[in-house]
């Protein structure tokens, strides 16, 4: 199928931000916003999102992406994905404007974009779905808990390692020293756990990146897709949560959310086997309901 | 600083060209202004590009506000622009830039000067030294000393990700050279993410910033450096001598500074934007 790519200038409060809408000849009526999630820009890494865009555009699907506020192109201080709620309704108000036909939306976000995604998904009806890759939920235990999980045990079973050890080429100072600092992290004890006691007398302010998400997504009535890859210390920290948590499994077990899994993808789905795998998943999908 | 330098918007556009359409965007000095001169920005390689992004947007912004154009253009493959990466090679970039020049030449009479960072400030004396074009300036940003040394470290990106920890020094040789073979046998490679076309991997390879003189207009060369006080490395300086010998124009700034083109996260150098502005506002002067 054809499509156009039309180039727009949006603006948002006092900034212009840019974006590219790429435009069926004949147009779904769900549409889909990406959000570019970490340090990159509309194109998202390894030109991802550009390519993704291209693909779902092919198929009938309208898709805007763009750069928020601070951001590649885009005027602005630079923010974090914890402050793009106006962002992300200026982009969402000129997408059903440049697009008549459009009647709801997906977003699609990596890493703390899927986190951005989550909090904005139930303020806006016309969000019906939302796709989230490799979502962020970093606290410092929880990075600890998966770091020594996946990298320490990877390690122990890697045949590299022990050769290592055995030709004298390992540096056992630093590896126990790093190890010890991760262990604290990951097992606080009673100091740090007494600190958070104090702490929690106040705490409804300062819920946690995982609270507020569980939060957001108890709230949230729409469809999900949850995309993760098997060689990434974030979707490894997400999936642990997950498992520590009945009300993460519940919300997560219901008949609204799909799960696909690339064993082998790092973060950013770095080939092109990936990638494609995620488009190509993104795109079914979407049309499946 | 935002506000200080707060103009008109920006007109993104795409632009046709061979085999497809541009991505482009044009900063217009403020309403009502004359034109000083026009700048086309020609971006760096991979996801250097995308690093680096928000300070092409910042020093485009100020040149803007000086009342400098500036056209800044995805290369074939590249952002926005058509095409697949692993189908660009360094000619159709050097057409993409005469074609950039055309759009700019037929809108504005002003000077024009060209602005490259790292590989794209190969591409732009490249470009340079090809066209006939009265190119005002050239502005480098910490340009690639030597292209067969830039593909190595951008062959071990994928070389990272193939052996653990990458710490045993052979393999690592063995392994780019394995690459570079592969590459000369004609096969295209895929590195962190893009693919690697041969032509492209030889084009960049014999590229040597000592051999891309340009002697017909100054050449403003900004070096980033760690900290002040710091020197540019050897192979830099090396690189200096020789154009100086050879009749280069050559007007040289180190700037300390985070190196924003390949930090982990997002990086400003506002002390680089200033100094790249003050070259045209000595002109003034």
């Amino acid at each position: 199928m054809n499509f156009e790519e039309r180039a727009l200038a949006l603006q948002c409060n006092d900034s212009w931000m840019y974006g590219i809408l790429s435009l069926p000849e004949r147009t779904a009526s769900r549409g889909v916003l990406i959000v570019v999630g970490g340090p990159q820009y509309r194109v998202g890494s390894h030109r991802q999102f550009t390519l993704l865009a291209r693909h779902l555009a092919s198929i009938g699907i309208p898709v805007l992406r763009f750069d928020y506020r601070g951001m590649g192109d885009s005027e602005g201080a630079p923010r974090t994905f914890e402050d793009l709620e106006d962002d992300l309704h200026c982009a969402i108000e000129r997408f059903f404007k440049e697009v008549p036909a459009l009647s709801n939306l997906v977003i699609w976000g990596l890493c703390d974009a899927a986190s951005a995604a989550l909090f904005h998904a139930h303020r806006d009806r016309r969000i019906t779905g939302l796709v989230l890759l490799n979502p962020w939920v970093r606290t410092d235990q929880g990075a600890a808990k998966a770091y020594l999980k996946h990298y320490y045990l990877a390690r122990i079973l890697d045949p590299e390692f022990w050769r290592k050890v055995w030709s004298g080429r390992f540096n056992y100072a630093n590896a126990t020293q790093s190890l010890v600092k991760t262990v604290e992290k990951a097992l606080p004890g009673r100091k740090i756990a007494a600190a958070s006691d104090k702490a929690g007398d106040r705490s409804c302010d300062f819920a946690s990146l995982p609270e507020r998400m569980l939060d957001a997504l108890s709230r949230y009535k729409g469809k999900i897709l949850l995309i993760t890859s098997g060689d990434d210390l974030t979707a490894q920290e997400f999936l642990e949560l997950v498992k520590s948590s009945r009300e993460w499994q519940r919300l997560l077990a219901a008949p609204g959310v799909s799960r696909l899994n690339l064993p082998e993808a790092n973060h950013t789905f770095s080939r092109r086997a990936w990638r494609d795998e995620v488009a190509v998943g993104t795109s079914d999908w979407i049309q499946s309901w | 600083m935002n506000s200080f330098f707060h103009v008109a918007p920006a007109t993104p556009f795409f632009l046709k060209a061979e085999l497809g359409e541009r991505f482009c965007l044009f900063y217009a000095p403020p309403p009502g202004w004359e034109y000083r001169g026009v700048l086309i920005y020609v971006h760096p390689f991979g996801d250097e590009m995308n690093k680096s992004r928000r300070m092409a947007a910042m020093q485009a912004r100020a040149f803007a506000a000086a009342g400098f154009g500036v056209l800044q253009i995805d290369l074939f493959g590249c952002g926005d622009s058509s095409g697949e990466f692993g189908n660009a090679s360094w000619n159709i970039w050097k057409r993409d830039l005469a074609a950039a020049w055309s759009w700019l030449e037929d809108r504005v009479a002003a000077p024009i000067s060209l602005w490259g960072l790292r590989l794209g400030a190969l591409l732009a004396l490249d470009f340079a030294r090809s066209s006939e074009n009265a190119i005002d300036r050239i502005i480098l940003w910490q340009p690639v000393i030597s292209g067969e040394s830039f593909l190595t470290r951008f062959l071990r990106l994928r070389l990272a990700n193939e052996i653990l920890l990458g710490e045993a020094g052979t393999e690592k040789n063995t392994g780019t050279n394995a690459m570079r073979n592969a590459l000369r046998a004609g096969n295209p490679l895929e590195v962190a993410g893009y693919e690697l076309a041969p032509d492209m991997a030889a084009a960049i390879d014999i590229l040597q910033a000592a051999e891309l003189l340009v002697t017909r207009c100054p050449v403003h060369w900004f070096e980033v450096v760690a900290e002040p006080g710091r020197s540019m490395t050897a192979a830099g300086a090396k690189v200096v001598t020789a154009w100086k010998q050879n009749g280069v124009d050559l007007h040289l700034q180190l700037v300390p500074c985070l190196p924003f083109w390949a930090t982990q996260e997002i990086a400003e150098c506002p002390e680089l934007v200033l100094a790249t502005a003050d070259i045209f506002a000595e002109q003034a002067r």
